[in-house]
């Protein structure tokens, strides 16, 4: 999976903010990964640290008040050609977005037009990218099968007369339906019950085998994202701060804040383990704190945390960028061990 | 549908079904008949109104009768001709007749003008004020939508800042406060048209049919009314559409349509206009009350022979017949607006169809 003529996706050194009253909000700083052919990549961490903003910059469709500042985008077609997203004119991005990188958004209840038929917005897609009725709904159908919905029904029905964990496999069906290499999504098992997620989860596996595409999947939920994910990055206040192949990051995380997030997650296995919150709460992002942004609420933080940017540290495929992370691996082993 | 037979605990999940059901459950059965009820409602609770009230027109007219010499018992029959009902039959025997004439459609007579049906008269003025009122309401609301969409679009811009300011202060001012700026500034001041020859629905001499020149001067003659209208509405439309539009811009449905590469006039149309004009069908129809009752003063400043003008008329000269035939006719102009508005909306909004159920 590290072959570079694997990659499909590769962002360097996004950064994007906000043009807020009181200043800049750097919502992504310095963000650079890359996708490769099938994986799944998955980016967790707290509600506020930058995962939806960096979700709408890969698809160039931030807010207006915000801005993109730097950084590259280059995305490899099937064919092998690249595209440099962020050079895209209006016109080529319309073409470029759901055909080449789609989207399964936050929030199945509204993603959905309420006043127009599944069918209406099948066709509106379709035909956005030349592909005419016959074609769309054949497709369409297919994808409903493969997500297990009644096809002819939910394409003749309206969003309201649908279920919340139908409407987001239908909302995952429209993105797979101009065969896109890429699809981003965001919380997709959010806001419906624990049986509705673990259906929508093992479709989506089985959508990942038979059609092949990446995904970047955006999620507060560790244990979601280490059943769906290849690689893990955890991000905070805008930037990656550690990413790496699933089980190296959940079984020996390297960053204090992947394993902070690590103790608050419940999990079945450990009953007598305490849950332990994260003191305090996100850094205000227009005046972020000195030196590594999380060493305010970090148990290890000593001085050097506060005056010094921490560097990346790689280890074959896992980086980080934590200057205690020897600790943070020994307290993890110590953890795992008991 | 080999899909259900390999689910699992999802395969149980079905749409809300909703098969064609026979009329009389069907959405626009309801919307109608509740119409009719809300009529007959209205109706009769004007019937016992005008009749219950101390100083009731009746006895009014038999007073006015009595001073002028009459005795009470040809007083009586002179106002029981004229209203057309007998005073000594109990109230409830009056109310069947009156509404079995209702249905037939017989309004009574003119009290001032003897003779004449008051049905008559509502058909001779109801066109003119129908062609001002519903034509200064469509042209005022589609514009409204259409700068409302622009301005929510562009909001910030010079253009946004122009229009709303402009439509703030367009709305604050009441329709005849427009009739009489238009004829002192644009009639009197500028002498853009001659006051004396806007007078009226149409030209002195020109005969009725369908030949350009009488069209052509009813559109004229229409046309002080129906910017008076405009002015005093299209204010409302824009900024209502505009907050409404803003609204359904944040709506993550816009943002999906946008990533899936639809054009923009496609989202323009099917999923910003359509969604942000549900809550202005409803208030088009609650304004078409309004609007007819700003006739009764707009109308007079202008002489045109509508409803309006009429029933100013009738208020000066205490023709109640003709007041409460006219009363009828704005309350079913109302009501039927509103059948049409909840009509509109079932067909706009799937939603709304069913929600009643």
């Amino acid at each position: 999976m590290t072959m570079n003529q694997d990659v499909v996706f590769s962002v360097k050194n996004l950064s994007m903010s906000y043009l807020a009253d009181r200043g800049r909000v750097r919502a992504v700083n310095n963000v650079s990964f890359d996708l490769h052919k099938g994986e799944t990549l998955a980016v967790i961490g707290e509600s506020g640290c930058g995962k939806s903003s960096l979700n709408l910059s890969l698809i160039r469709q931030i807010p207006r008040t915000a801005e993109i500042e730097s950084g590259t985008m280059d995305y490899i077609t099937r064919e092998g050609q690249h595209i440099d997203v962020l050079k895209l004119s209006p016109a080529r991005l319309r073409k470029f977005l759901w055909s080449e990188v789609a989207m399964v958004f936050q929030g199945a209840q509204n993603a959905l037009n309420p006043v127009i038929r599944i069918a209406d917005m099948v066709y509106d897609t379709g035909k956005a990218h030349g592909i005419n009725k016959a074609e769309s709904k054949k497709r369409a159908l297919r994808l409903f099968e493969q997500v297990r919905l009644d096809p002819m029904r939910v394409f003749n029905a309206y969003p309201h007369e649908l279920s919340g964990g139908m409407r987001q496999r239908v909302l995952l069906a429209l993105s797979l339906i101009l065969r896109p290499q890429v699809v981003i999504m965001d919380e997709p098992t959010t806001g419906v019950d624990i049986l509705t997620q673990r259906s929508i989860l093992e479709v989506l596996k089985e959508l990942r085998m038979q059609l092949n595409f990446s995904i970047i999947f955006i999620s507060h939920d560790l244990a979601v994202a280490a059943e769906i994910a290849d690689t893990i990055a955890t991000m905070y206040a805008g930037e990656f701060v550690e990413m790496g192949p699933v089980r190296q990051v959940f079984y020996n995380p390297r960053h204090a804040y992947t394993l902070s997030l690590l103790n608050a997650a419940p999990r079945l296995s450990v009953g007598e383990e305490e849950l332990h919150s994260i003191k305090g709460s996100p850094p205000d992002l227009i005046d972020p704190p000195s030196g590594c942004k999380f060493h305010e609420r970090c148990n290890f933080a000593t001085d050097i945390c506060q005056h010094t940017v921490p560097p990346i540290e790689r280890d074959g495929a896992h980086q980080v960028a934590c200057h205690h992370s020897d600790l943070v691996r020994k307290e993890r082993a110590e953890v795992l061990n008991k | 549908m080999d899909a259900i037979a390999a689910g699992d605990a999802i395969s149980d999940e079905k749409p809300v079904s909703k098969n064609t059901k026979n009329f009389t459950k069907s959405y626009t059965f309801r919307v109608i008949l509740q119409g009719i009820i809300t009529i007959w409602a209205a109706t009769t609770f004007t019937f016992f109104l005008v009749r219950l009230l101390p100083g009731n027109p009746v006895s009014i007219r038999i007073d006015q009768l009595m001073q002028q010499g009459y005795t009470i018992e040809e007083a009586r029959n002179q106002a029981a001709t004229l209203f057309d009902f007998n005073p000594d039959e109990p109230m409830l025997q009056q109310y069947s007749t009156y509404m079995v004439n209702l249905v037939q459609g017989n309004l009574g007579t003119s009290i001032t003008s003897a003779g004449t049906p008051v049905r008559d008269q509502i058909l001779r003025f109801l066109p003119w004020t129908l062609i001002s009122v519903g034509s200064a309401l469509l042209i005022s609301f589609s514009v409204g939508i259409l700068l409302g969409i622009m301005i929510a679009y562009w909001r910030g811009g010079v253009l946004d800042n122009v229009i709303t300011a402009l439509a703030s202060i367009l709305s604050g001012i009441p329709d005849y406060v427009y009739a009489i700026l238009i004829i002192l500034i644009a009639g009197v001041q500028l002498q853009w048209f001659n006051v004396g020859e806007m007078r009226g629905g149409v030209t002195q001499g020109i005969p009725a049919g369908f030949t350009v020149e009488y069209i052509s001067s009813v559109i004229k003659h229409a046309l002080l009314p129906v910017i008076t209208y405009l002015l005093a509405t299209v204010g409302v439309w824009i900024l209502s559409m505009k907050s409404s539009t803003i609204s359904v811009l944040g709506e993550d449905y816009i943002n999906v349509a946008k990533a899936r590469g639809l054009s923009e006039g496609r989202i323009l149309t099917a999923y910003v206009g359509r969604n942000a004009m549900l809550p202005l069908v409803t208030r088009l129809a609650i304004s078409i009350g309004f609007v007819l009752s700003g006739s009764v003063i707009v109308e007079r400043f202008f002489e045109y022979p509508g409803l309006g003008l009429q029933l100013a008329r009738a208020v000066g000269a205490r023709d109640y017949t003709t007041m409460q035939g006219i009363f009828l006719v704005i309350t079913i102009g109302v009501i039927v607006s509103n059948i049409l508005a909840d009509l509109v909306m079932g067909w706009l909004d799937p939603r709304v169809s069913l929600e009643d159920n």
